[in-house]
C-alpha cells in the first residue's frame, strides 16, 4: 500500500504548434456560439427559405409540374444565375441576424470581466485573437449562406435532365465569392462593434443599426441631392449589385442607379479599415489613461 | 453615553439574508480594529454605524447622535469605504471639494479643507488629475482624504490600507494613531493582522453575522481558556530545554520546531513560565537565541475563534 | 545570466518615461518586486510580458528578448494579474482548460492538468460552477490555477493576496511556498505587503521613480549575524537596563518594557538572563535583529519620515 501525494508538477511534454493556438480560440468560440438554443433557432429559421428554393428546383425539373404550370413555366422555374442571385439576397438576411446575435457572444464575455490581460499573456497576438474569433463567426455564417447554396447547386446539377453543372460552374464560383465577401464583412463589423459596446443586447441592436441606418441616410441623401452616390451608404444595395456582377446576371437597375464596382469596393474597404481601427483600439491588454 | 458608539441588540436582515444578528457593542474613543472573514457582516456593521442602512431591530447611538438628525450626524461621521468607484470624469480635488460643499460650508472654507486633507494624505500634486488616471493607491488616498476632510469625530475606515505601498501604509497607520490619540473614535477594518496589532489594542471580531469577541487583544487572548499560551524559543539544545521545562513548570506541551533549532511550548501559567526560563537560561546549559510569544496577537485570536472555513469555533 | 536580464531598459507610455534605464540581472528563485505606487512595477511586468515595447535598451527573460520573442516567452510564463480577470460564463474547469490549450498544451493534457491545477489550489469543490459565481478568494485562486496549469517556467504574481481574509492569505502564501519547493518554476511576486515578500522571496528588486533603488539577495542577508537585540520585559525594566549597561551594552528603553540594545562580543544572552533572574525581571520577547526587509526598503527609499503634520480637530 502506498500513500500518494498530489503536489504541483511541471509540464515538459509536447506543445502544439504556434498557429494551432488561433484555432483553439476558434474552437472555443464556436462552441460558445452554438451552446445557445437561440443560435440553433436562428439557424433553423434561416434555412427555411432554402427549403422553398429546394422545392422550386424540384418543381423545375419535374415534368409534371412543368405541365401544370403551362406557359408560365419558363419564367417562374428558370434555374439560372438569377435564381441563385435571389437565393443569395434572401439568405443575406439570416446571415445578418445570425451575425448580430453571435458576434457579441464571442467578444463581450471576454471583455466583461477583463479577461484580456490573461488571454493576451498567452502566446497569441492581438491579431491572432481577432482572427480566431473571426474564423469562428465566418464558419457559423457560412452554414446559412454559401454552404446551403452549394448544396442547392449540386441538387440542381443532379436532378437536371441535361448536363447542367459543368456549364454553370461560374455560378457556383460567383456564389462562393459573393457569400464570402458578405460574410467576411459582416464578421468584421460584428466583432468591431461588439468590442465597443458593453451589453450584448445593445451590441446586437447596434449591428443591425450599422447596416440599416446608413442605408436610410443614403436614401435620404439620394432623394434630396438627386444623386446616385447616396447608395454608397447602402450596404445591402451595394452587395446586391456586387452579387449581380459576380453571378453574371444582366443588370436590373437603371443606369442612373448603377454604381461602379471600384466605388463599391472602396466603400467596403473603408468600412473594414474602420472596423480594424476599432478593434485595434479596444483589444489591448492594458488601457493607458491620459491626464 | 455621549462619548461612545453604542449598539444595543442590533440586527439587520436584507430580506432573508442575514447581515448581522443581535450585536451589542460599546466602542470608546481611540482606535478599534474590526476583524473578520469576507462576508462576515463587517461592511453591514460599518454601514449601520455610519447611518447608511437602518437596523431591522435594535438601537444604535453614535456619540449620542442618531442617523435621524442627519445633518448633525453626518457632519460628525466620516466613512472611507472599500469600494473603488468614483463619479466619472472628475479630478481628486473636485471629488473632495464637492463632498465638502454637501456639508453646507462656503466655497472658501471647502477649498481650504480640501487642500488640507489632500496634504495630510500626501496627494497634493496629483489632485488636479482625473481620478480615472490614478493608480489604486492614489484612489485609496483620495477616499481617505474625503473621509477626514470635514474633521469628523467618528472615522470609519473599511480596509483603508488596500493598495498602498509600505511607506504609505506606515504613514497612514501613524495618521490613525495620531487621530486616535486626539480623542477621535476610529473603527478600522482590516485583513492584515500584523498591522492590526500595530494600530490598535482593541479588537472586534465578527463572523457569520455574529459578534465573536470584543476588547483588548491580550485580554481576549487570555479568555480563550481552551488554548494555553504558546511561546516560541529559539535555542541550541531544544530537547534539553524541553525536559527541564517539563520538570519544573506546568508545561502542557512542547513541540520541536521543524528546523530543529527551536521549541514551541504551551503553558498554563505564563508568569511562572518566564521566571523558570530565567533560571534555566542563567544556568547556562542552554543558549537562548530568541524568545517570542507565539500567540498573543490578533492572528492567534483569529485562528482560535474563527475556523478555517470562516465559521465560529 | 539570470532569469531576467535588464540592460538599460527604458519604457515610455504616452509622453512619460515610466521606466528609466533599468539595468540588472535577477537570479533568485523567488523574486520580490517592491516599490511605491507609480514606481513602474506594473509597467515592468507588462514589458516582460511583451505588452510594452522598450523605447531604448532591452529586457530578456530566459535569454529571450521581450519584444522580439514575446510569443515564445509567453508560452513559458504564467501570469496572475492584480485585478479581476476571468471569463464569467465559463465553468472553472473550462476556463483553466481554455487557457492551458492557448498556452500550447494538447487538448487531452490540458483537461488533465486543469483538474490538477484546480485541485492543487483548493478549488476542487467548485470547479464545475461558473466563475462569475465565485467569491473573491476563489477568483484569486482561479487566476493562480490558470497561471499554473500549463507548467510555466516563470510565474508572475501581481498582488496575490489582494483582498484575501487572513486565513485565505495564509493559504495563498503556503501555495506559493509549495510551488517554490517543487523547484521547476521561478516566481516573480509584486506586493505591497512586506511580510508576504519576506516570507516567500529570496531576492528583492525595489523600484523607485522608474529606476532600480535596490537589488538585494535577502536570503544571504538573513544568514548574516548582527549584534543588535530587541527585548520586551516585564518587571523592573529601568534597573535592568542600568545593569546591562554595566556589562558594556548600549541600550535604549521604550515604553511597554521594550529595550533595544547593542551587545558587544564578550556578552552573551545568558548574561542577560542572569541579571534578569537576580532582578526578578521576565524577558518576554527576545530577538536578534538582522537587517529586516523593512530596513532594506526604507534605506532604498532614502527617506526618514516623521509622523504626519499635527492634526487638529
Amino acid at each position: 500500500m502506498s500513500v500518494y501525494k498530489h503536489n504541483y508538477r511541471g509540464y515538459d511534454g509536447k506543445l502544439t504548434p504556434g498557429w494551432a493556438r488561433i484555432f483553439v480560440l476558434t474552437r472555443y468560440g464556436y462552441a460558445e456560439a452554438w451552446s445557445s438554443k437561440i443560435t440553433v433557432g436562428i439557424f433553423i429559421l434561416g434555412l427555411l427559405p432554402c427549403i422553398v428554393f429546394l422545392f422550386a428546383i424540384y418543381l423545375a425539373n419535374n415534368p409534371m409540374a412543368r405541365l401544370l404550370l403551362g406557359n408560365h413555366a419558363p419564367r417562374i422555374l428558370a434555374i439560372n444565375a438569377g435564381f441563385f442571385l435571389d437565393l443569395l439576397q434572401v439568405q443575406a438576411g439570416p446571415a445578418l441576424v445570425l451575425a448580430a446575435w453571435l458576434a457579441p457572444r464571442l467578444i463581450t464575455f471576454d471583455l466583461a470581466d477583463d479577461a484580456l490581460p490573461i488571454l493576451l499573456s498567452h502566446p497569441i497576438s492581438r491579431f491572432g485573437y481577432v482572427f480566431g474569433k473571426w474564423v469562428a463567426l465566418s464558419a457559423s455564417l457560412s452554414l446559412v449562406t454559401w454552404i446551403p447554396a452549394l448544396v442547392l447547386f449540386a441538387y440542381q446539377g443532379y436532378s437536371s435532365p441535361q448536363p447542367w453543372a459543368a456549364a454553370n460552374l461560374p455560378i457556383a464560383v460567383g456564389l462562393i465569392a459573393g457569400a464570402l465577401i458578405w460574410i467576411a464583412f459582416l464578421s468584421l463589423l460584428g466583432l468591431a462593434l461588439s468590442s465597443w459596446v458593453k451589453w450584448r443586447v445593445v451590441a446586437t441592436g447596434v449591428i443591425f443599426a450599422a447596416i440599416l441606418v446608413p442605408a436610410g441616410v443614403g436614401g435620404v441623401m439620394g432623394a434630396v441631392l438627386r444623386t446616385k452616390w447616396g447608395l454608397l451608404l447602402n450596404v445591402p444595395f451595394m452587395m446586391s449589385v456586387l452579387w449581380q456582377r459576380l453571378l453574371g446576371v444582366p443588370g436590373f437597375a437603371s443606369s442612373e442607379a448603377s454604381l461602379p464596382t471600384a466605388g463599391i469596393s472602396a466603400m467596403l474597404m473603408l468600412a473594414c479599415l474602420l472596423c480594424v481601427a476599432m478593434l485595434y483600439a479596444r483589444i489591448r491588454a492594458r488601457e493607458v489613461v491620459r491626464g | 453615553m455621549k462619548d461612545q458608539i453604542i449598539f444595543e441588540n442590533v440586527s439587520k436582515f436584507y430580506g432573508e439574508v442575514l447581515g448581522v444578528n443581535r450585536i451589542s457593542l460599546a466602542i470608546p474613543s481611540g482606535v478599534t480594529a474590526l476583524v473578520g472573514p469576507n462576508g462576515s457582516g463587517k461592511t453591514t456593521l460599518l454601514n449601520l454605524m455610519t447611518g447608511l442602512v437602518q437596523p431591522s431591530s435594535g438601537h444604535i447611538s453614535v456619540l449620542g447622535l442618531s442617523p435621524g438628525s442627519a445633518t448633525e450626524f453626518f457632519s460628525n461621521v466620516g466613512y472611507c469605504t472599500q469600494f473603488d468607484s468614483f463619479p466619472r470624469g472628475i479630478t481628486g480635488w473636485q471629488f473632495i471639494f464637492d463632498s465638502l460643499m454637501l456639508h453646507g460650508m462656503s466655497k472658501a472654507e471647502a477649498a481650504r479643507l480640501t487642500r488640507e486633507s489632500l496634504e495630510r494624505v500626501q496627494l497634493g500634486d496629483a489632485a488636479n488629475r482625473r481620478i480615472a488616471g490614478y493608480s489604486k493607491g492614489m484612489r485609496q488616498k483620495t477616499r481617505l482624504a474625503q473621509a477626514i476632510a470635514h474633521h469628523p469625530r467618528v472615522l470609519v475606515l473599511d480596509e483603508p490600507l488596500n493598495g498602498l505601498d509600505p511607506m504609505a501604509r506606515a504613514e497612514s497607520i501613524a495618521l490613525f494613531e495620531e487621530l486616535g490619540r486626539q480623542g477621535m473614535h476610529l473603527l478600522i477594518s482590516s485583513h492584515i493582522l500584523d498591522e492590526v496589532d500595530r494600530i490598535s489594542d482593541r479588537v472586534v471580531l465578527i463572523t457569520g453575522g455574529y459578534l465573536i469577541a470584543e476588547g483588548n487583544i491580550h485580554q481576549v487572548r487570555q479568555e480563550v481558556r481552551e488554548k494555553p499560551m504558546q511561546v516560541f524559543i529559539r535555542c541550541d539544545h531544544p530537547e534539553v530545554l524541553a525536559s527541564k521545562m517539563f520538570a519544573i513548570n506546568h508545561c502542557v506541551e512542547a513541540r520541536l520546531h521543524a528546523d530543529g533549532g527551536g521549541l514551541l511550548l504551551r503553558t498554563g501559567d505564563i508568569d511562572q513560565f518566564y521566571s523558570a526560563l530565567n533560571a534555566i537560561a542563567a544556568e547556562g546549559l542552554v543558549k537562548i537565541e530568541a524568545v517570542a510569544p507565539a500567540d498573543d496577537d490578533a492572528n492567534a485570536i483569529y485562528q482560535y475563534l474563527i475556523g478555517s472555513d470562516g465559521s465560529a469555533l | 545570466m539570470g532569469i531576467i536580464d535588464l540592460e538599460g531598459l527604458e519604457v515610455r507610455l504616452g509622453n512619460r518615461t515610466v521606466l528609466n534605464g533599468l539595468t540588472g540581472a535577477l537570479q533568485g528563485h523567488v523574486i520580490g518586486l517592491l516599490g511605491p505606487n507609480g514606481a513602474g512595477k506594473s509597467t515592468l511586468i507588462n514589458t516582460l510580458l511583451g505588452f510594452h515595447r522598450p523605447s531604448r535598451g532591452s529586457a530578456h527573460v530566459f535569454g529571450l528578448d521581450t519584444h522580439r520573442d514575446r510569443a515564445q516567452i509567453r508560452a513559458g510564463i504564467g501570469y496572475m494579474p492584480e485585478n479581476d480577470s476571468f471569463i464569467g460564463n465559463m465553468s472553472g474547469v473550462r476556463f483553466v482548460r481554455y487557457m492551458a490549450e492557448l498556452a500550447g498544451l494538447p487538448a487531452g493534457k490540458a483537461l488533465e492538468r486543469a483538474h490538477e491545477a484546480l485541485f492543487f489550489v483548493g478549488l476542487g469543490e467548485v470547479r464545475y460552477r461558473q466563475v462569475s459565481t465565485y467569491s473573491l478568494g476563489m477568483k484569486q485562486l482561479i487566476k493562480l490555477a490558470q497561471a499554473l496549469a500549463h507548467g510555466p517556467k516563470l510565474l508572475i504574481l501581481d498582488e496575490p493576496t489582494n483582498g484575501l481574509d487572513p486565513i485565505a492569505r495564509q493559504r495563498m502564501i503556503q501555495l506559493i511556498k509549495d510551488i517554490r519547493k517543487e523547484g521547476s518554476v521561478r516566481l516573480l511576486i509584486s506586493s505591497h505587503l512586506l511580510p508576504d515578500i519576506d516570507e516567500t522571496c529570496d531576492e528583492v528588486l525595489i523600484l523607485k521613480n522608474g529606476r532600480i533603488a535596490a537589488l538585494r539577495n535577502i536570503e544571504e542577508e538573513r544568514r548574516s549575524n548582527r549584534s543588535f537585540m530587541e527585548l520586551e520585559t516585564v518587571g523592573a525594566t529601568e534597573q535592568f537596563s542600568v545593569r546591562i549597561r554595566g556589562l558594556g551594552c548600549e541600550c535604549a528603553c521604550f515604553p511597554g518594557g521594550r529595550i533595544k540594545l547593542v551587545i558587544p562580543d564578550h556578552v552573551e544572552a545568558r548574561d542577560l538572563y542572569v541579571i534578569a533572574s537576580e532582578q526578578g525581571v521576565q524577558i518576554r520577547r527576545m530577538n536578534q535583529r538582522r537587517d529586516s526587509l523593512e530596513d532594506i526598503f526604507l534605506r532604498a527609499m532614502d527617506q526618514e519620515w516623521a509622523g504626519p503634520a499635527h492634526v487638529s480637530l
